[in-house]
């Protein structure tokens, strides 16, 4: 069953991944190249200068990318069980179906993850290439909340997508959209550091979350 | 009984939410430039003096620390090597205080500011351990930065900006010279000021492993590394150096027991600065030099404080009074009274967000029992009767409105009879218990 069930999320995610993949490679490329021309253009000193003492963030064209993956990962994923009461039928299967949203959210958390480890290692190898290791380091614990944002973009995409009544969904879009906004307070590098593991604790709450909204669909649709 | 759960974590995902974005929308709504009192001690009163906005729009007040109050031109006449520039345009230059004449240049070779913000202390904002060591003697009008860059370490590393390399000379000749000064590796901290927009360069200090601390300059593009002589027992926690003009202080350091010590420039002689009740971790301090008096002023959220000094750095004068700002308006009070706490993620005193909970006090005990009455009506639409609302109404006796909303976005499913759930649920696993049914 459990097999199945992996074999349904990946017929659901392949072409969705394929082109996150492709856009996420495309967003790393392009943060290279934008680097590589900052470099090109001003001295590498100033813009050590820059970046160590004016903290600009060199890469936070890659801010965003996190949560837009979360979103589309859950788009793909539960947005086809949503159209014709799909959802309904699996429920119906021989399972608990609070296992069985919790095994779907577990393999889109599970993309989520192998991408977020894309990006961390891309932006670690980028930023190495023009700037001391120390810098290296710095952007991957600066783009840790941003990371952290696909994991609750996916989650309040998830929430508004199982919600079978419209007010409920716009409660849940709003509760994503407060906590994401949460993760975009920096003035510069690493201010992070010392609340990321509570936000990372309170983001965990998402995952029982997800059970209401199916409970609903289950019960009152 | 996952539903329940799941209710449950909504609950308190959507508390913690609205404790840190209400709080946000009412500064947004009501915050007023209020500022911290200007506090300056008059040399022509021999009195603290002081400028306050009281409310909204300009009603600024200029007062002294007797309660006497004072137009804007006289005031600034109060302290005018402030006002210097004023009172030559008033045709009041030169002055004479105290006995003695001072013109324009006089007071200007006198003048410095010395500040050190909450914020500046190294544990209170990240940073790079990347420092770029300027050529002191750059043979030119400005300083530019150099092409390396400083890592200090397990020896003192030099990297090229260009090809983003170690560069070996330069680490080793920068390494051996700090290790013939005594200094013992890794380096445990470094204190420099990162600009070319200042006077002179005065490079680096550093403390290594044994807690002495060591000056580094890059002079002739050769390493000059001092030993800096400490008293027996302290322990440097933040130098803050500011290159000026005046030639006699580098800055400031702060020991890790609170204290604080002016640098001397040329013989890194620590003059103690006597500020009582002083808190590097919460305030803004500012050192003003005139040509009679030296005077500290230093303020958290709530109240300014001032020590007014002779040129020996000896007090001749305190003063401490609660700034407006600080005075709570009906605004705050309500939102006290209406809500228990508040969670702020940006600390004004440091770079690192965190999570502080302010608890709003006992008045906050009128919106817990005002957002109970709802709260119990609510559960009690919902069907839930003797013991199956108090858990819920727990919750909003210590969330107070946050909870009541939380309650209100995810209430408890009304509470049906077990067989016509049942009914209604037939023929598909179940999915979680039904959601604070009660029954």
């Amino acid at each position: 069953m459990l097999r199945a069930m992996f074999l349904k999320e990946w017929l659901k995610l392949r072409w969705a991944l394929l082109g996150l993949l492709l856009v996420h490679v495309a967003m790393l490329a392009y943060l290279f190249l934008s680097v590589r021309h900052q470099f090109q253009v001003e001295h590498s000193e100033m813009i050590w200068y820059w970046s160590f003492e004016l903290r600009r963030l060199l890469y936070d064209q890659v801010m965003l990318l996190p949560a837009l993956t979360g979103a589309v990962t859950a788009v793909a994923q539960f947005g086809p069980e949503m159209v014709g009461g799909r959802f309904r039928l699996s429920l119906h299967l021989p399972v608990r179906g609070d296992l069985l949203v919790w095994s779907w959210v577990a393999v889109g958390a599970g993309v989520g993850a192998v991408l977020a480890v894309l990006d961390a290692a891309g932006l670690y190898g980028i930023i190495a290439l023009f700037f001391p290791r120390e810098a290296a380091a710095s952007a991957v614990l600066t783009a840790l909340p941003w990371l952290l944002g696909g994991w609750v973009a996916y989650f309040g995409t998830t929430l508004v997508l199982l919600e079978p009544a419209m007010r409920q969904r716009v409660v849940y879009l709003m509760l994503g959209l407060a906590f994401l906004g949460l993760l975009y307070l920096q003035r510069g590098y690493q201010e992070y550091d010392r609340i990321l593991p509570a936000l990372a604790a309170l983001s965990l709450l998402f995952v029982p979350a997800v059970i209401l909204p199916a409970h609903r669909y289950r019960h009152r649709s | 009984m996952t539903a329940r759960i799941a209710r449950w974590s909504l609950l308190l995902l959507t508390v913690f939410l609205l404790a840190v974005w209400l709080p946000r929308a009412k500064d947004l709504l009501f915050e007023y430039r209020f500022g911290k009192t200007d506090l300056f001690y008059s040399p022509v009163l021999e009195r603290f003096v002081y400028k306050e906005l009281l409310g909204e729009g300009h009603q600024f007040v200029y007062r002294d620390q007797d309660g006497q109050d004072y137009g804007r031109e006289a005031f600034e006449a109060l302290i005018p090597f402030i006002y210097y520039k004023n009172m030559e345009l008033w045709g009041k230059l030169p002055l004479e205080l105290a006995g003695q004449r001072f013109d324009k240049a006089a007071i200007q070779g006198e003048r410095l500011v010395l500040q050190l913000d909450p914020d500046e202390l190294p544990d209170h904002r990240p940073r790079i351990q990347l420092f770029p060591l300027l050529e002191a003697n750059p043979g030119r009008a400005r300083l530019r930065f150099p092409e390396d860059i400083m890592r200090p370490g397990e020896r003192l590393g030099f990297i090229g900006s260009d090809a983003n390399r170690l560069d070996p000379e330069l680490t080793r000749s920068f390494s051996e010279a700090m290790t013939e000064a005594g200094f013992r590796f890794p380096v445990r901290t470094t204190f420099g000021r990162v600009s070319i927009l200042k006077p002179f360069d005065a490079g680096y200090f550093l403390v290594d492993d044994d807690g002495r601390l060591f000056h580094l300059k890059r002079v002739d593009s050769e390493p000059v590394v001092t030993p800096v002589p400490l008293p027996e027992g302290l322990v440097v926690r933040h130098v803050k150096v500011t290159e000026n003009k005046r030639g006699e202080f580098l800055g400031l350091l702060l020991a890790r027991d609170g204290r604080l010590f002016l640098l001397g420039q040329e013989d890194y002689a620590l003059t103690p600065l006597p500020l009582p009740d002083y808190d590097p971790d919460r305030m803004a301090l500012k050192i003003l030099f005139n040509p009679l008096n030296r005077t500290a002023i230093y303020s958290d959220r709530t109240d300014v404080f001032a020590v007014a000094m002779d040129r020996d750095f000896r007090p001749i004068d305190r003063y401490q009074r609660e700034m407006a700002m600080a005075r709570p308006r009906l605004v705050d009070r309500t939102w006290d009274a209406l809500l228990p706490f508040s969670l702020t993620l940006q600390d004004p005193n440091s770079r690192y967000l965190a999570l502080d909970l302010r608890l709003h006090g006992p008045s906050a005990l009128v919106g817990l029992l005002l957002a109970l009455l709802p709260a119990y009506w609510l559960l009690r639409r919902r069907g839930l009767h003797g013991l199956a609302p108090i858990p819920s109404l727990l919750f909003v006796a210590v969330t107070g409105f946050y909870g009541l909303i939380a309650l209100l976005l995810f209430p408890p499913e009304r509470n049906l009879q077990p067989q016509r759930a049942t009914h209604r649920t037939a023929g598909a696993p179940p999915l979680g218990s039904v959601v604070d049914g009660g029954h």
